[in-house]
């Protein structure tokens, strides 16, 4: 069989294909926070918030509070707050190494229906009482009800068209983003910060509770019961078949494991789990095919070898282990390949990226552009240094630490220079 | 297009010899000539979910099918939605010419979507007499039940 000519352009193709398919969701999420936070910031009072409550600090009360007090205030809620994370995570590492599995499974069940559910309602509600919609209780309940338990359904329980589970996985993002975002400033800020860095150290660290999770995962050969955004896996190109990792295990972690506060009692923690990449055994293809949210094993399996060494295995296998070689994994934290071959992302990169661009949409909307880009840029730096180091890598730093660089310098250098040109009407 | 044909072959082949259907399939597509349709001709396999290869194998989708079609029954039309918009190529194919196993999962798609079409009728009906009769038609009730007011009341926005 002829080696199909122009199977070097299609491997662009099918790799500009993948990372869209993995930044239209980052984005629909990112659009639909600054969508809300623009509509709903303007009727609530920042300090009738429950998490401003959990985390008051001086920025919230008078603006004469010094810069100094706001910004011990802001590190210390964020430090409790990764605190608690961390403990969180540990806590998870101990009872998936204790094989408590039913009762993870279940309780992220559980935590994805408060979301939905109440915080859902609550927004929703926001919503209808913004635009005065007058809509009826019941038909209120009724659709709220609907909403919550198909999408728990869809996330936790059974399998359910790829497209609904995507979306519900996103609106899940979307619901806690908006909800972080209702932090005060600071704070908001101060932790965005404090979860890249903790994200760095629990992935790249050897004690890092993420990297125990992944590893103790990989090891059993069992999926971390956690929100994960799988992509749909592209179709390989003809002639290409399936990339192929044989007898591989490449583990891209991501990201992004968050745990609301337990101090607020009614929310609980959810937690992404990282992607990992792990070779499957033939047998499981099928199960690698399904896509589902909770893959087996994230590998990509040597279909060949499962259709019995056929001839043209044989010679499709020199295609796919240059492809192999060329493509690296495309694992990034969070970013991984699944047992398909698509990629997963935490859904906790989701929503950190969200409150990132939320709050910036609470000041301005250049500031929103601007941000969304050195997100998006953030993103495929993260894609290329995982291509090129191939373990697992957190997701967030990068993203964040240009995204909070970039607000800032476009809250004091841009703004003032657009503002300038624009009012003399000076275009460019 | 030929090679995502077969591509889709290979898929399906591997789907499954996963789900150990494959023998018998190929003794059909063999045996059978390519005659009766897409049924025996695995390059035109027809999936029985929206999903395509990535979706259920067809056991498991009468499972589902009837799993969807009985839960919806707990007030829950979209559900109904759901297994209509996740079965659509079962719906949408004609008796004739598809598969047989399709016959299995036809009837639980098809009430599936009769109820939701029923209960999406009745709920619409019910939200347009609300919005658009008001208060003339309900009278001091209509300020009760609308959200909200109900939601002042009873100071649910309040604690996000």
């Amino acid at each position: 069989m002829a080696q199909d000519p122009d199977s070097t352009p299609s491997l662009l193709d099918s790799l500009g294909e993948e990372i869209i398919r993995i930044v239209a969701p980052v984005s629909a999420c990112m659009l639909l926070v600054v969508l809300l936070v623009s509509t709903l910031s303007s009727s609530t009072s920042p300090l009738s918030s429950l998490a401003a409550a959990a985390y008051s600090d001086p920025s919230s009360s008078s603006s004469a509070a010094s810069i100094w007090d706001k910004l011990s205030g802001a590190l210390l809620s964020s430090l409790v707050f990764i605190a608690s994370v961390t403990l969180l995570t540990f806590l998870l590492v101990l009872l998936f190494y204790l094989r408590c599995t039913r009762f993870l499974k279940s309780y992220m069940a559980f935590s994805s229906f408060v979301v939905l559910a109440f915080l859902g309602g609550e927004i929703l509600l926001l919503l209808v009482t913004h635009f005065s919609f007058p809509i009826d209780a019941i038909t209120f309940s009724l659709l709220l009800l609907n909403f919550s338990v198909v999408g728990v359904m869809a996330v936790f329980m059974t399998k359910m068209p790829i497209s609904v589970n995507q979306g519900y996985l996103v609106i899940i993002g979307v619901l806690v983003a908006y909800w972080f975002t209702l932090l005060p400033e600071w704070t908001t800020w101060a932790l965005l910060v404090a979860m890249a860095l903790y994200d760095l150290a629990a992935v790249l660290l050897p004690g890092g509770p993420l990297r125990l999770l992944v590893e103790l995962a990989i090891s059993r050969d069992e999926d971390i019961p956690a929100l994960v955004y799988e992509a749909r896996p592209v179709e390989p190109r003809p002639g290409a078949r399936r990339r192929l990792w044989r007898e591989r295990r490449d583990y891209g972690t991501n990201s992004g494991s968050n745990a609301n506060p337990s101090s607020l009692g009614n929310m609980s923690p959810v937690t992404d789990e990282r992607r990992d990449l792990g070779t499957n055994s033939s047998l499981n293809s099928n199960n690698s095919m399904t896509g589902e949210a909770l893959p087996e094993t994230r590998l990509v399996i040597s279909e060949q070898e499962s259709a019995g060494g056929s001839s043209r295995s044989e010679l499709r296998a020199p295609l796919v282990q240059t492809q192999l070689d060329s493509r690296g994994e495309g694992e990034i934290e969070g970013i991984g390949l699944g047992s398909s071959g698509a990629i997963k992302l935490g859904l906790g990169d989701f929503i950190f990226y969200s409150v990132l661009v939320g709050r910036a949409a609470m000041y301005d909307f250049m500031t929103v552009y601007a941000c969304y880009l050195a997100i998006i840029a953030g993103l495929g730096i993260t894609l290329l240094l995982l291509a090129f180091y191939r373990k697992a890598l957190p997701a967030l730093p990068v993203s964040i630490m240009l995204g909070v660089f970039v607000y800032f310098l476009t809250r004091v250098l841009l703004e003032v220079f657009v503002v300038q040109c624009s009012t003399n009407l000076l275009m460019f | 297009m030929e090679g995502r044909g077969q591509h889709e072959e290979d898929e399906e082949r591997r789907h499954l010899g996963g789900s150990g259907l494959i023998l018998r399939r190929d003794a059909a597509g063999s045996g059978g000539g390519g005659g009766g349709g897409g049924d025996s001709d695995p390059s035109s396999h027809q999936w029985p979910t929206v999903d395509g290869p990535l979706g259920l194998s067809e056991e498991e989708s009468v499972a589902y099918a009837r799993r969807f079609f009985l839960w919806g029954f707990a007030l829950l039309p979209l559900l109904w939605a759901v297994n209509c918009f996740y079965f659509w190529p079962v719906l949408r194919s004609r008796p004739s010419s598809s598969p047989s196993s399709f016959s299995r999962i036809r009837p639980y798609v098809l009430r599936s979507a009769i109820g939701f079409l029923v209960f999406a009728v009745l709920l619409s009906s019910w939200v347009l007499i609300f919005l658009i009769g008001g208060e003339h038609l309900f009278g001091p009730v209509w300020q009760d039940l609308v959200m909200y007011n109900l939601a002042d009341r009873l100071g649910l926005a309040g604690w996000v």
